[in-house]
């Protein structure tokens, strides 16, 4: 069933169109991120579902409600922020308390929601303290405690995470995720953290400059990205893209002509053959760790310009025409700079695309 | 190395010694001293002497507490003072709440262009000399050619004799004083309402739709301490309100507007009796002192 819908959305600031017509609907319970790079228009987008932007064109639905024009407040979403914006007046039990109180709610049934959300999130000893006495892991508990204090029925989160280090990211993007399972709630994420998205998210929105690419499972959008943009975006580090010549088409198999390919070519199956023409380019998607060191019949034939080592793993950059090649191998091969490379990788991991980018 | 080469490098600068700093902190320190603090010890110091300008055969003798004793018990100057006080309390509210509904006006966003405009014509008011307010009050509430009176007769009144009736000179000097202290208090307010973080603001749009609560929640710990600095300083300000009232009302008519400021002139330059003044003026001074340490005890908070 669709709890939240978004009706060709759009919005325009003067001349300059931000978000250019997204639609997508989401089911009761799902946990929704939209994730793009700096610019793409996520934030804006959560914050019109949010209310605090106005919409442009086009309509939103909560729980088969047009709350379009609705006031935020009357929405009953709650947005955690990246800054974790906590009334600085207010001691921790106030902050949570806050949006109870507006709403008139009877003193007992607030103590009784906000000690439930401290115990959830283990804020009990803090609920005297001011959020300067508050580390940012516990500012960020804070936050989300008071939006789960008034039982919304849309958690918003705009990259709640970023202002955190490291270690406490993924403690807190655990805590999420457990949190989400609890309360069963619909929940739409933030974040220009790919590692978020995957780990989150039941679906992926990847956003570009104001349009959606592709929506699907994080396990969809790594197995058949629709185009170059997806398949960059996800997977660290980003996949592998080598533009090849078609050399002879036959049937559903391809032959693909490319200086970086071990003997200068490449034999593919698709059944997307017959799309293409002897003389276009396609592109060759490869991801760094489908790639494999020293096999037996090689793809790539590239020489080895640096290695990385990560203690368990090692990412080797290999010299190529454009972008350097990089392949992440188990272990720590015996290589040095200078040495030939020569990749393999199984011909279910190969990512074919047209010269427009989009999967073939 | 011997010590006298040592001790070469260090010999004496033309430029600069140990006085040098004295040389340059002189001029403020002079200027200061002369135009603050001498008078404030004369005064203190006339205050416990009788010291009629008029009477100088008599000498300047030292008197003690004679002089606040006079003060004290002087009945005109408790009703001098205690119409400050209401000359006060009806300035000040009128000028917070029309500033705090200029301030969040100005803080809605768009109409760029206008608001800058209206932010620098605030200014207009604050750069003005109060002798010169004084004196377009004068000009607004003249009897037979002000423009206040041609406004009331296009609602249909007949004219007001402003400033010779008590009631309408007193008005009329309240009047002159908000138009030229809201704007300050604008300013001050719209320098509170633009520290609140936005998503702070955002979050509580999210919890309550009522701009009132907003206000009273959000808002309002990032004003307090605006409000108390209005406060401190209006209330200097008005305790020592001269010129303006001056030009304008003379302090008259009657004692309609006879500010405390207004009196002790009235006693030091007029009367002579300076000693009497200067007691006057300290009391002055401590109350003001008082008023405004209460004000920082019992108002001012920091937010964060």
């Amino acid at each position: 069933m669709t709890f939240l819908r978004l009706d060709n959305i759009k919005k325009n600031y003067g001349d300059a169109s931000v978000i250019k017509g997204v639609s997508f609907a989401a089911s009761k319970g799902e946990f929704v991120v939209f994730v793009g790079p700096s610019g793409c228009g996520k934030s804006t987008l959560l914050r019109m579902i949010a209310g605090l932007e106005d919409v442009s064109e086009g309509q939103l639905y909560i729980d088969g409600k047009d709350v379009t024009y609705e006031e935020p407040a009357k929405r009953e979403v709650s947005m955690v922020f990246q800054s974790y914006a906590l009334y600085p007046h207010m001691n921790v039990f106030e902050n949570m308390a806050f949006g109870l109180r507006m709403a008139k709610r009877p003193e007992a049934e607030i103590r009784a929601q906000v000690m439930e959300a401290a115990r959830i999130l283990q804020l009990e000893a803090l609920l005297e303290r001011k959020p300067r006495a508050l580390s940012g892991g516990q500012r960020q508990r804070v936050a989300i405690g008071r939006s789960i204090v008034r039982h919304p029925k849309l958690f918003l989160f705009d990259e709640p995470l970023s202002n955190l280090d490291a270690e406490l990211r993924s403690q807190m993007r655990v805590e999420i995720a457990k949190l989400h399972r609890s309360l069963g709630a619909t929940m739409v994420y933030v974040t220009h953290d790919q590692v978020e998205a995957m780990t989150l998210a039941d679906r992926i929105v990847v956003l570009r400059a104001g349009l959606v690419e592709q929506i699907g499972s994080p396990t969809e959008l790594y197995d058949k990205p629709a185009n170059t943009f997806v398949a960059g975006f996800i997977g660290s580090p980003k996949m592998n893209f080598i533009n090849a010549k078609v050399s002879s088409v036959s049937g559903t198999g391809l032959r693909l002509d490319h200086p970086a390919l071990a003997g200068g070519s490449l034999g593919v199956d698709t059944p997307a053959a017959a799309r293409v023409k002897v003389g276009d380019t396609v592109i060759i998607g490869l991801r760094p760790e489908h790639l494999t060191v020293g096999a037996a019949d090689p793809v790539l034939s590239l020489t080895l310009d640096f290695a990385e080592s990560l203690g368990g793993s090692t990412q080797l950059y290999a010299r190529s025409e454009g972008e350097p090649v990089i392949a992440l191998t188990a272990g720590r091969p015996e290589l040095k700079p200078g040495d030939a490379l020569k990749l393999g990788i199984a011909p279910r991991h190969i990512y074919l695309f047209d010269a427009a980018g989009l999967a073939l | 190395m011997s010590e006298a080469m040592r001790a070469a490098p260090t010999k004496p600068n033309r430029g600069y010694g140990r006085w040098t700093p004295l040389w340059f902190l002189a001029p403020a320190v002079l200027t200061l001293f002369l135009i603050g603090i001498y008078p404030t010890i004369f005064a203190l110091v006339t205050s416990f002497r009788r010291y009629n300008i008029t009477r100088p055969r008599e000498g300047f003798p030292f008197v003690g507490f004679e002089n606040y004793v006079a003060v004290l018990t002087d009945s005109t100057f408790w009703s001098s003072l205690l119409l400050t006080a209401k000359f006060y309390v009806t300035v000040l509210p009128i000028q917070v709440v029309l500033g705090l509904i200029v301030a969040l006006l100005l803080h809605k966003p768009g109409m760029g262009l206008l608001k800058s405009l209206a932010r620098v014509t605030l200014v207009v008011p604050l750069a003005t000399t109060y002798a010169v307010v004084g004196l377009i009050g004068r000009l607004i509430f003249n009897r037979d050619f002000g423009v206040a009176n041609q406004f009331l007769s296009f609602a249909g009144f007949g004219p007001v004799d402003w400033l010779s009736t008590p009631g309408g000179a007193f008005a009329a000097i309240v009047i002159m004083d908000v138009w030229q202290w809201t704007p300050f208090c604008a300013l001050i307010f719209l320098a509170g309402l633009s520290m609140v973080p936005g998503e702070i603001e955002e979050a509580a749009r999210l919890e309550t739709s009522s701009k009132l609560a907003l206000l009273r929640h959000v808002q309002l710990p990032y004003l307090l301490p605006g409000l108390t600095a209005v406060m401190i300083l209006r209330s200097a300000d008005v305790l020592k309100l001269f010129d303006m009232v001056f030009v304008m009302t003379r302090g008259g008519p009657g004692s309609a507007t006879d500010l405390i400021s207004i009196y002790i002139q009235r006693v030091g330059f007029r009367i002579f009796d300076l000693g009497t003044a200067s007691a006057q003026a300290i009391l002055l001074l401590i109350i003001t002192i008082v008023i405004s340490r209460l004000y920082i005890r019992l108002l001012y908070r920091e937010v964060q």
